[in-house]
């Protein structure tokens, strides 16, 4: 006997979502018919069970999707925005955010006293530059993200491909500036509207991570479903191009080291050591970028998890508006906020 | 409730720390006015540029032709990609050294102010 049914998802968040969660139910015997909805976050089941109840099938369903990270319940379940997790998470952001502060006060930079720029140089001011104030855009986009790919149950590979896509472009791009001994820079505007997307972004991301208003997940950046539906590994391709893609792009960050390293960068008239000198730089600014991609892994108990994404959420929060503030400071908008 | 009370004393003691943090001891060089010099009718200011600019705020006199010395010693930071917009002026400061800007004469009563290009570092010219 052919029944239909509606389950609700839970765990489901991207276009590419409904694609494998259809194509992964279809393959089921039973199954005759499957649509899945993403603005529902629901997936309706056609097929003969017998007189299995919703929830036994709900069951037996969610053991196939299991792996993708996605469940299934005859109803909607009831949204907890657990708010008592918000004790511990306030005060920990609070601690991180204050020694991010304390450490712009008492002046890191004075670490570098090199004049020159050398291999050696060029990793010392790559370690100093991913604890000073580029941490709130490079640093925040790392958290951000990391946090999410996490809080879907990826916690490796994302992370892995974002570092390893960070580190080939910065030696590709500073090679190729070595040789061509210009430096593409983006003016006032662009700085501003860069600044901005990446404050944006990272307010929604940490919003988000928050998991206070679950509305706001369909506004999470991810592939086109266009792009998605004509590929196959749908739910892997956004989780390897997109990280490593991220990664690359770190390069065209507004960071005034980077900045300043890709200037020396093209002065040096040589591929070979353009390249060297952006990638050791990268590779300087690794250690800090890492502890951050990886806090997830500090996660061990699935009922202390809430707490981590809230304190992470919290974080990338701040530093989202410190960027939007300082972009708006630096197009002399408002007055300066931040004094170190 | 014992911990929601507790939490919230940590939160606002973490916050009152940084916004004291951000606002606090922004005094130093002020008032120095040390680094303004007029050699042969002209003023000459030198602002030191890394991990900010120091003085944050310069004394200088009105109606005269002005010659900014920005100062680096080791300086990839920030404070290397400097912008004055009231003069429209937008540069990279080179590593170590010495980069010179021209203002000129300006009125009294006129701030002029620079920042670095993702505006987390700023100074002042105060012009009476």
């Amino acid at each position: 006997m052919q029944k239909t049914r509606v389950f609700h998802v839970n765990g489901m968040h991207c276009s590419a979502c409904v694609i494998l969660i259809e194509s992964e139910l279809k393959e089921i015997a039973e199954v005759g018919h499957v649509k899945a909805s993403l603005s529902h976050l629901s997936v309706e089941v056609s097929g003969d069970f017998g007189d299995k109840s919703a929830e036994h099938i709900a069951r037996d369903l969610s053991e196939i999707l299991k792996p993708h990270g996605y469940s299934l319940t005859p109803e909607r379940q009831k949204y907890l925005p657990r708010w008592h997790e918000f004790k511990i998470a306030l005060p920990v952001a609070g601690v991180f955010i204050v020694i991010f502060l304390a450490l712009q006060k008492i002046g890191i930079l004075d670490f570098v006293q090199a004049s020159e720029v050398n291999y050696s140089t060029a990793f010392v001011i790559g370690l100093v530059a991913s604890i000073s104030t580029c941490m709130a855009v490079v640093g925040g986009l790392v958290l951000s993200i990391s946090a999410n790919f996490a809080k879907e149950g990826d916690r490796v590979k994302p992370q892995i491909l974002f570092h390893v896509g960070r580190l080939i472009s910065f030696f590709i791009l500073g090679g190729a500036i070595g040789l061509a001994g210009s430096v593409f820079q983006f003016g006032s505007l662009g700085v501003f509207i860069l600044s901005l997307i990446v404050g944006l972004v990272m307010l929604i991301l940490g919003l988000n991570l928050l998991d206070v208003f679950p509305r706001i997940k369909k506004f999470q950046p991810v592939m086109p479903s266009f792009i998605a539906k004509r590929t196959h590994g749908l739910k892997n391709l956004n989780h390897t191009l997109t990280p490593f893609l991220i990664g690359a792009a770190t390069f065209f960050l507004p960071c005034g080291f980077t900045q300043s390293m890709q200037i020396y960068t093209l002065t040096t008239g040589s591929f070979l050591t353009g390249a060297l000198n952006m990638f050791i730089f990268a590779l300087g600014t690794f250690p800090a970028l890492a502890l951050l991609s990886f806090s997830s892994f500090s996660i061990h108990n699935k009922s202390k998890s809430g707490v981590f994404f809230k304190t992470v959420g919290l974080i990338v929060i701040f530093f989202g508006v410190f960027n939007l503030l300082n972009s708006l400071v630096a197009i002399a908008l408002i007055p300066p906020i931040f004094n170190f | 409730m014992k911990a929601t009370i507790i939490s919230i004393l940590i939160s606002v003691l973490l916050i009152g720390g940084a916004i004291w943090l951000i606002n606090g001891q922004g005094t130093d060089g002020e008032g120095e006015a040390s680094n303004t010099s007029i050699v042969g009718g002209k003023q000459i200011i030198e602002i030191k540029a890394k991990g900010g600019y120091s003085p944050r705020v310069t004394y200088a006199k009105s109606g005269m032709p002005t010659l900014l010395k920005m100062k680096t010693q080791g300086t990839f930071d920030c404070s290397s990609s400097l912008v004055i917009p009231s003069l429209n002026y937008r540069t990279n400061l080179q590593p170590s050294g010495e980069t010179e800007i021209e203002i000129p004469s300006q009125k009294a009563g006129i701030v002029m102010k620079g920042l670095c290009s993702m505006g987390m570092y700023n100074f002042q010219i105060r012009f009476d």
